[in-house]
């Protein structure tokens, strides 16, 4: 009786390769992923996103060595002691809305926080970020703008 | 005795002075903006993948609307947002190559005026309004950073504006507006961290739109040589026909290998690249008069362009996919074959 | 070819590390297909294929400002990519249930489906389908460690050099497991081939 042997093996497990997931899958990926790392970002505790920008700001003037933790801890410090100075100014509510990584959107089931609200009321660095339990419990959609040309030629003809 | 008032008002004058070109700006932006953002709209829809979310514009006052081709090009179950109410809307007519796409409310609408992206320059100062992510309609002001044609080492189907106006996602789709007022562009796509994106020119719209009133459909000319950059300059030009391809238009009416094309239309071509912008703005049936330079010879054919056959594949795709989206050819409006040199007919 | 790879993803790494995040994008969008199979091969499960691919990119994303280019960045991420699945292979034990993608159309073209449905072999005596069953059965039985190089080395055709790389064990290590691993579903395919369930 024939025996499968290391070639017949082969051949069967490179047939694997034609099991794809769903039509779609790979396209829609991209999209899952930035989904992913906007909601890892809004559940980072604010002192850390602070950190990883003063760190990401040292490493751009080149100074990698310098872009040690103690220094990144004085920088995130004095911006943490800038922004408590700004909170107890009034200032007007912008009249341009942008959504701002460090200031993350909370919602509550009370309809209390938004972006359009004025800065006093929205979340600050002394305020517990315990309130995800009240997190928007729909998907929101994709918002639409792609990083390259829906369509473009290779070479000059016409 | 009130001549000791003069320095004080001298002073406060010139203080005002200082002040003006800074609030004379952001007065021009506020009053565009207050005019422009009632014909800007938020567009709802679906894809296979998830829901999306875009922006769009009224370009006229029957409820017409164009967006950028990966909000309405390739989803369904359209709604738009518009004096607060959410209305339905349907798709018109796509186009992957000049990437827009023109959806249609059943209702009146205010409409922003067609400005024309030729008169722009580098350095124009532009304002966008969008709706960036879940946020109400925005401005951003920016400045047009170039016009472009090629892109990581790709061409785009015609140039496109560069602006360096910061855009969120949600965006894309979303009018670019002169300093009069008037769209002179569409949001396609952003680069470099959302800090300037590319835009359609309008003038690419239109064609779009002039195709689909006077054919029913989308009819991208296609003549049939390639180009490269020629060794030498010409009477001006270095585009020197490389191939001509069989059984197409170039091949039928003359032109030949190693031809430096000077002409094609009305577009004067000087370097490969100019072709570009000659071939987007032909329509298939377009009699196209060519000039090249052969040898010492400054030769003109006319050839008949014909339908593009990226343009053929994707009609023939859409039409199997959805029969009723297209008008199919010769049940709508008759076709009009067109001299490019004189002005276009537009059909009723 | 590979030195263009190598050209074009060092090009991405480098604008990513300046802080481009669309160059990152785009190496999502090339190697997710091909991680989709090493790790979907490895766990036999879309779901839990989908979600690791989300943390391997994460991790990627996070890590890459680390990455000096000793190794290439096709090795770099592969490397994260079967250490993140075998933790999680490790944790998930043995309580899983098969969740296979189906095989898509277009496998009737190839040429290796032909030749091995048309050909003299103890395939073309068994239904194929079942075979392919069994065949991922089998995987599931192997250690998750020989699981990986049967993967990396028949499904996705890596080379034995790159396979040691990205494990970081020597050539021999990765000859051997090989050697092990074939026997192993040599053997339960055999065993099908003799007891075939009706």
């Amino acid at each position: 009786m024939e025996e499968f042997d290391n070639n017949e093996i082969g051949r069967l497990l490179r047939l694997k390769r034609y099991e794809q997931p769903p039509p779609g899958y790979f396209e829609n990926f991209l999209h899952e992923f930035h989904r992913r790392q906007r909601d890892e970002l809004l559940r980072q505790p604010l002192w850390k996103i602070a950190l990883g920008r003063a760190q990401d700001f040292m490493m751009s003037l080149n100074v990698a060595r310098i872009a040690s933790y103690p220094v990144a801890v004085t920088a995130v410090l004095l911006c943490a002691a800038v922004i408590s100075l700004k909170i107890y100014q009034t200032t007007p509510a912008p009249n341009v809305a942008r959504l701002s990584p460090i200031v993350p959107a909370q919602q509550t089931t009370e309809g209390g926080w938004s972006l359009a609200a004025p800065v006093s009321t929205r979340i600050t660095v002394s305020q517990p970020r315990t309130h995800l339990s009240t997190h928007r419990t729909t998907t929101p959609p994709r918002y639409v703008l792609d990083s390259m040309p829906v369509s473009y030629e290779s070479s000059l003809r016409f | 005795m009130r001549w000791f008032l003069i320095p004080f008002l001298a002073v406060a004058l010139s203080a005002r002075a200082e002040d003006q070109p800074a609030s004379a700006i952001s007065h021009e932006v506020k009053d565009i903006f207050d005019h422009c953002k009632r014909a800007v709209v938020k567009i709802h829809g679906a894809d296979e993948h998830s829901e999306l979310s875009g922006t769009g514009f009224f370009i006229d006052p029957t409820g017409t609307i164009y967006t950028a081709y990966s909000v309405g090009g390739e989803g369904s179950n359209f709604t738009i947002e518009f004096d607060g109410k959410r209305l339905p809307a349907r798709q018109l007519v796509t186009d992957v190559r000049s990437g827009i796409a023109i959806l249609k409310v059943d209702a009146a609408s205010p409409s922003l005026p067609v400005g024309k992206s030729e008169n722009m320059e580098v350095t124009t100062p532009v304002i966008a309004i969008g709706y960036p992510l879940d946020l109400p309609e925005t401005p951003s002001l920016g400045l047009i950073g170039g016009f472009d044609r090629k892109y990581l080492g790709y061409y785009f189907h015609t140039t496109h504006l560069r602006v360096n106006v910061a855009t969120q996602r949600g965006e894309a789709g979303a009018p670019l507006l002169n300093m009069k007022g008037e769209v002179v562009g569409i949001v396609a796509f952003t680069l470099e961290n959302n800090s300037s994106c590319y835009a359609l020119p309008i003038e690419a719209a239109e064609k779009i739109r002039s195709d689909f009133l006077r054919f029913g459909e989308v009819r991208h000319g296609w003549i049939g040589a390639n180009l490269m950059q020629a060794l030498d300059t010409k009477a001006g030009s270095s585009a020197e026909v490389t191939e001509i391809l069989d059984n197409t238009p170039a091949a039928n009416c003359g032109i030949h290998p190693g031809d430096i094309l000077l002409q094609v239309g009305r577009r004067e071509i000087h370097q490969p690249d100019d072709i570009i912008d000659a071939s987007f703005f032909i329509s298939a049936g377009d009699n196209v008069p060519i000039t090249v330079m052969r040898g010492d010879e400054r030769l003109t054919f006319n050839a008949q362009a014909e339908l593009h056959p990226t343009t053929e594949q994707v009609q023939r795709i859409q039409r199997l996919q959805h029969p009723l989206m297209i008008a199919q050819p010769g049940t709508n409006q008759p076709s009009l074959p067109l001299s490019l040199e004189k002005a276009p007919e537009r059909t009723p | 070819m590979d030195q263009l790879r190598t050209d074009e993803d060092q090009q991405l790494v480098a604008r990513t590390q300046d802080g481009n995040a669309g160059a990152f994008d785009q190496l999502v969008v090339k190697y997710t297909p091909r991680l989709y199979g090493l790790v979907y091969n490895m766990t036999s499960n879309h779901e839990d294929t989908n979600d690791l691919l989300q943390d391997i990119f994460s991790k990627a994303y996070k890590s890459i400002r680390g990455f000096r280019g000793k190794s290439s960045f096709y090795t770099w991420i592969h490397s994260i990519a079967v250490n993140m699945t075998l933790n999680f292979l490790k944790k998930r034990g043995r309580r899983f249930h098969l969740s296979l993608d189906d095989v898509d159309a277009s496998v009737q073209n190839d040429k290796e489906f032909l030749e091995v449905t048309q050909t003299s072999s103890p395939v073309r005596e068994a239904d194929l389908s079942e075979l392919q069953r069994r065949l991922n059965e089998a995987m599931m039985k192997l250690s998750d460690e020989h699981r990986a190089v049967v993967t990396m080395f028949h499904i996705q055709g890596m080379p034995h050099a790159e396979i040691s790389k990205i494990l970081n064990v020597s050539e021999g290590t990765v000859r051997s497991r090989l050697f092990y691993a074939n026997r192993q579903l040599q053997n339960y395919l055999d065993e099908f081939r003799k007891n075939p369930v009706t």
